[in-house]
């Protein structure tokens, strides 16, 4: 009885090992990016964090949770950037992260093609778009509009609704 | 004369208060306003107001002076719209920190003509 325990127990220890192997993904790198621009605001947020599993051969088993921090919105203008996390535009307090969560991947002409959700200042909405993959960095961008987001939608006309977000993630094994 | 020995002054000033403001914050802005920059800044801006100060002197006379104190102070102070405006290159920790550095830099030029003008004063 007592050996069938030890053999069920290392079984269990092998299968956990194995399960967190195959969750684990990919290691974001530091120099990763996640710019927007819109004219004005343009600028980055860090924070970058979150599971990637990619296999371009098992794209079926791929998938992006990823999220990132409000309140390091950096525009290079730190009144802007107050401004920015208060509560008339991104409200970091209360919404402190955007995330992403794919639902499918793609092959595409030009690589590959991620939809999912993107949930941001409280609102989730889901969105395409395309990215590579090439030397272990993902490379993408969309264009969002904050309206849609509900991101001050009292001044449509305050600084550019539609924000260009430009990606790049370095990752390694 | 005035305008280049005001200009150094002022440079010195802004030297001495850009190590109090590093010392004081830790905030690095050397790679948008380096020494070579802040010097020459100076110099420019303050030979602009002298011959600035030229020009309305020997235009309106007397009331050229008076004329000339006001124009100074208030470009002095319309000019602190640059440093709250603009928008640091990304890779610049603590931007919110910028406007602290560069806002009284401004009025140092003002300041210098004024400290060196009884050298220059015509009796």
């Amino acid at each position: 009885m007592k050996k069938h325990i030890y053999i069920a127990a290392l079984a269990l220890l092998f299968a956990s090992a194995f399960t967190a192997f195959q969750s684990s993904g990919l290691k974001i790198q530091d120099d990763y990016y996640v710019k927007f621009n819109g004219g004005d605001p343009a600028g980055e947020f860090r924070g970058l964090k979150g599971l990637i599993m990619f296999d371009p051969d098992k794209l079926e088993a791929s998938k992006f949770d990823v999220s990132i921090d409000v309140a390091t919105i950096n525009t290079g203008n730190g009144m802007k950037n107050t401004h920015a996390k208060s509560e008339k535009w991104l409200d970091a307090e209360k919404y402190p992260l955007i995330k992403f969560t794919s639902g499918s991947i793609e092959k595409a002409a030009d690589g590959y093609e991620a939809s999912g959700i993107l949930d941001m200042h409280g609102v989730q909405k889901e969105i395409t778009f395309p990215f590579t993959f090439e030397n272990n960095v993902f490379k993408g961008g969309f264009e969002v509009n904050r309206l849609d987001y509900n991101i001050n939608t009292e001044e449509p006309k305050h600084g550019a609704a539609v924000l260009k977000v430009d990606i790049s993630v370095p990752v390694e094994k | 004369m005035h305008g280049l020995l005001s200009g150094m002054l002022a440079s010195i000033a802004a030297l001495i208060y850009d190590r109090i403001y590093f010392f004081a914050t830790h905030a690095d802005f050397s790679s948008i306003l380096g020494i070579q920059r802040m010097i020459s800044l100076n110099i420019q801006f303050c030979i602009a107001i002298a011959f600035l100060n030229y020009l309305l002197v020997n235009w309106l006379k007397q009331r050229g002076e008076i004329f000339f104190n006001f124009l100074l102070t208030i470009l002095s102070f319309a000019l602190i719209i640059i440093p709250i405006s603009i928008s640091l290159p990304l890779d610049i920790a603590f931007p919110e920190l910028f406007p602290g550095l560069a806002i009284p830099m401004l009025f140092f030029p003002a300041i210098a003509w004024y400290t060196l003008g009884p050298f220059f004063r015509e009796k």
